[in-house]
């Protein structure tokens, strides 16, 4: 099916890259306005065009006032009420116009005809200017947050960068908890957000490129990633994919996610994302992408392989040791979250004599009650439980003690009580439901859909059933890509340098190289033989030399 | 969707429907097997008696309550007749609401009369009946293997497993039902089964329990010699330990010896570990079988306050273990040769493997053979550790 798919893509591919700016411009034509406009000279004349275009918008507010006090230059200002500094366009644009013209232009004589040059060179103590002679810029900068400046008798504008909205503040990440590490998210706001990576990455090889998606929203999205280390056909391929989106709104990242994806079909998620500014710093450095749109603190990274969803940004920054256990307690949550409920219905209807006679016994008195198969209690306790959980994600924070209560008692208590459902199986419900938190929550949504087909198999083929289910499953991710890298990768295909960083987490002083597959346009990230070592005292006296305290 | 991916599901979704379910059982529809037994009835029938499981007795956790629960039936004995054993086996499940699940059996006792009749009867049914196991543990009655599999165990929850932990214990002989059943294959063995009976053993005490309570339970009183497939006659228990240094099994155990130098004292010896070897001999008319053992003993135990750590004590002991071993293995092997007149130590499989062309003719008459043959045993024992509580610190003075 996906055969089929392809080579269409691909030339629609083609099209967009030959296209190119064309494409772009043909974009916004179709948008608002409906003609390529230029201002006039004339100030009224310009205002009522813009008046017409933002008729009914009721948040755009035209201030016109003169110019030095002069009544023959007139100047108007535009600008969204909410989106602007208020105090800065008052203090820095208008009073110095308005009044402190005649001291800032300091002799120079006051023209009508020099007017607009004056303002822009002397007057403006604004940090962001830009000229334009063209209306629909005018338009998009108000509405984006810019303060116009219309001199009367030039036909163009001043783009005053007076931004400023409220809100919110930068706080600790809601999604991707740890114990040791920064305490900072990104935000909804995009500037803020790549402020936040430049603070991680103060280098000018880290590239910033932007454009704006959504034929409505007009929303702002970034490229990040830092040249030389990111291959640069994977940056011309972000760049291609995310040309190629004509959507009309880009509310959230995941939009964008949806429509750069290798497969769209899949239950696995191939476009990573991430809120912690130090862990997409982190990926840069890798030699990966991110995608930055404004109006979602969720950044995307791409390319991104399978394992990456088993990693946690605090491996790297616990020591080692425990990193390596705690992977290894993750991977295992997956394995358990995946087939737990599956091998549980398996053992217990097709394969008793897999289990100690003593656990045998134990179960089957548990049984001895419980009025259904074991399949369709597992699977009843399973599809209460993701109530539960939707419950709990959904419903305000005031009811959510109750709800757990009631999910507790019920589900944990009553039903064992009553004899409706074996203890065993609340057991393993329980512990497939908490092994699903424990992992990144976009792949967890991929195990625990695929449980139920699981436990269909297992409950009508047993064991054999399951395997082949897993297989298929297998055999899925191996097709996989995400941007043309390989899902499963470094283990399929094998890159065995990489494997330091998949269920190991190796010192730092012994991953001297990035991942191969990402990363090989800058292989060395560090220099190697970094290994602490005690100062040597030897007789020589060279005490020092390999000192412990090298960083 | 294309029509063809959706002609392929519709392929595949009934395909995994019909596909399976044919061995589901749900647990609560088996009837869990621990224990089963096979008698002979007067009139030549057979007679097969399973010890089941009852779950609902089997409460766990906390619904248990607490203190002295009335003690309930945790298994279910039940008996059933027929000709051959899976027809008992049917007639029993006419009787059983539940399937029949052998999975879990953990023992197969042979009724006494039963195995005197010829157990070839029998053990053929539960090594190719699929749902039993070959792992089963086999055991011979004194008397009827019913009254057995109908006591109950203190410590353990059913007397099935607890004769099974016994068994699995290894101080006996132990023998699973692939090994008898190759025993009763090869013409150069034997079978020989661990013999089981009902004892008086002591019942449980405590606070508000003065009378001293006993009751039955099954324990492990020797050995069942088998001739082909019929039992001829027993070992007691401390011929079962020649007969398992004789076939290079023992694991561990204890030797009790007299101290050297204070007879009426004694010593106790453990096994570290033991080595058997046989090596057959045949000159054409006398079969014979030269035997080493070589084993290594801690002393464990020490009733006279002599010094054991001199050379020459150590070599007496040494002597009286390796004496005590030889006695036990000829005392087996007397028994074996003279009484019974069968082999039930494996020799013939051992001259089988060295004498491959004499064993042609011999092997139609091996029992007669064994019977005739001369076997040296040749027994070394080496004490390996005395450990420091030797001497009394008042051996200094005197």
């Amino acid at each position: 099916m996906r055969k089929f798919v392809k080579p269409a893509r691909a030339a629609s591919a083609a099209e967009g890259k030959s296209a190119g700016h064309q494409g772009e411009s043909e974009k916004e034509s179709a948008g608002l306005l409906k003609e390529n406009h230029s201002l006039s000279p004339d100030l009224q004349t310009n205002l009522t065009q813009v008046k017409e275009i933002l008729e009914g918008c009721s948040d755009i507010i035209y201030r016109q006032f003169l110019f030095a006090q002069r009544e023959d230059i007139r100047v108007a200002l535009i600008y969204t009420d909410g989106l602007v500094d208020e105090k800065q366009l008052s203090d820095q644009i208008m009073r110095t116009l308005a009044l402190d013209a005649p001291v800032a232009v300091a002799g120079a004589e006051i023209t009508k005809a020099r007017a607009y040059h004056l303002i822009k060179e002397r007057c403006l103590c604004v940090h962001q200017v830009k000229e334009t002679g063209r209306l629909e810029e005018v338009i998009e900068a108000v509405l984006s947050g810019d303060a116009a400046l219309l001199v009367d008798g030039h036909p163009c504008a001043i783009l005053n960068g007076v931004r400023g909205w409220e809100s919110r503040k930068i706080t600790e990440p809601e999604t991707e908890m740890m114990v040791r590490g920064p305490r900072e998210s990104f935000v909804e706001t995009l500037r803020t957000n790549t402020a936040l990576i430049r603070r991680k990455i103060k280098n000018p090889e880290l590239k910033i490129e932007s454009m704006k998606l959504g034929r409505v929203t007009k929303t702002d999205i970034a490229v990040v990633y830092i040249k030389g280390i990111a291959d640069d056909k994977l940056v011309e391929e972000v760049k291609k994919r995310l040309l190629r989106i004509d959507i009309d709104g880009v509310l959230e990242s995941g939009y964008i996610e949806e429509l750069i994806e290798d497969n769209p079909r899949s239950l696995f998620p191939q476009v990573n994302h991430t809120e912690r500014p130090e862990r997409l710093a982190a990926r840069l450095m890798e030699g990966r992408v991110a995608i930055l749109v404004d109006g979602t603190p969720f950044v995307l990274t791409v390319p991104c392989s399978f394992f990456e969803y088993l990693h946690a940004s605090e491996d790297y920054y616990e020591r080692y040791p425990i990193a390596t256990a705690s992977r290894l307690i993750r991977f295992l949550a997956m394995f358990l979250s995946l087939m737990a409920p599956s091998f549980y219905v398996a053992i217990v209807t097709f394969h008793q004599e897999m289990l100690p006679t003593a656990l045998l016994l134990s179960l089957a008195s548990q049984r001895e009650t419980v009025p259904f198969p074991v399949f369709v209690e597992a699977l009843a306790m399973e599809v209460s439980f993701e109530i539960l959980r939707e419950a709990g994600l959904r419903l305000p924070r005031q009811v959510g003690q109750a709800v757990s209560i009631v999910g507790a008692l019920i589900i944990g208590e009553a039903a064992v009580r009553a004899g409706l459902v074996a203890p065993a199986t609340v057991i393993v419900v329980a512990l497939t439901g908490i092994s699903s938190f424990i992992f990144f929550y976009s792949a967890s949504i991929a195990t625990r859909l695929l449980r139920f087909p699981l436990m269909i198999l297992s409950a009508t083929m047993g064991l054999f059933g399951l395997i082949m289910g897993v297989m298929g499953i297998v055999v899925h991710l191996c097709t996989l890509r995400s941007f043309g890298m390989p899902y499963l990768s470094p283990v399929i295909p094998m890159s065995s340098g990489d494997l330091k960083d998949l269920i190991v987490r190796a010192p730092w002083w012994a991953m001297d190289a990035r991942p191969r597959l990402i990363g090989w346009k800058k292989l060395q990230r560090q220099e190697p033989g970094q290994k602490p070592a005690p100062p040597e005292t030897g007789p020589g006296g060279k005490g020092g030399g390999g000192s412990a305290g090298r960083g | 969707m294309s029509k063809k991916a959706a002609c392929l599901l519709l392929i595949i979704l009934p395909l995994a429907l019909l596909g399976g379910c044919w061995s589901r059982h749900e647990m609560n529809e088996l009837a869990i097997v621990l224990g089963a037994g096979v008698d002979r009835t007067p009139d030549n029938n057979i007679r097969i008696t399973l010890q089941l499981a009852r779950p609902s007795a089997f409460a766990g956790g906390t619904e248990a309550g607490g203190g002295a629960a009335p003690k309930q039936n945790i298994t279910w004995v039940i008996s059933e007749t027929g000709s051959t054993v899976y027809e008992a086996e049917r007639n029993l499940a006419l009787k059983v609401s539940r399937h029949i699940y052998w999975g879990h059996d953990v023992i197969l006792v042979i009724g006494e009369e039963m195995a005197r009749e010829g157990v070839r009867k029998i053990s053929n049914f539960f090594m190719r009946y699929p749902r039993t196991r070959e792992t089963i543990w086999v055991l011979v009655s004194k008397g009827k293997a019913e009254k057995l599999l109908e006591s109950h165990s203190e410590l353990e929850k059913t007397s099935a497993q607890s004769v099974g932990f016994l068994v699995r214990n290894r101080a006996g002989l132990s023998v699973m039902l692939k090994d008898f059943q190759m025993a009763l294959a090869s013409r150069g063995t034997n079978p020989a089964a661990p013999r089981v009976e009902l004892q008086k053993l002591g019942g449980p005490q405590g606070p508000g329990m003065e009378e001293k309570l006993q009751h039955e339970e099954v324990a492990i009183t020797g050995t069942g010699v088998f001739k082909e497939d019929r039992l001829v006659g027993w070992l007691d228990t401390s011929e079962t330990r020649g007969l398992l240094w004789l076939r290079g099994e023992v694991r561990k155990g204890g030797i009790i010896i007299p101290s050297p130098g204070q007879p009426d004292k004694l010593l106790s010896l453990s096994i570290v570990r033991g080595k058997t070897r046989v090596e057959p001999e045949y000159d054409g008319e006398t079969v014979r079988f030269n035997v080493s053992i070589s084993f290594e003993v801690d002393l464990l135990e020490q009733q006279s306050t002599e010094d054991l750590t001199t050379p020459e004590k150590i070599k007496a002991v040494e002597m009286a273990a390796a004496e005590d071993v030889f006695r036990r293995c000829s005392d087996a092997l007397e028994k074996a040769q003279g009484e019974y007149g069968t082999d039930i130590f494996n020799f013939g499989e051992a001259f089988h493997r060295k004498h491959k062309k004499e064993w042609k003719e011999l092997k139609y008459r091996w029992n007669e053979e064994f019977a005739k043959a001369e076997v040296n045993i040749a027994v070394e024992a080496q004490l390996r550790r005395s450990g420091l509580l030797t001497r009394r610190a008042s051996l200094h003075l005197e």
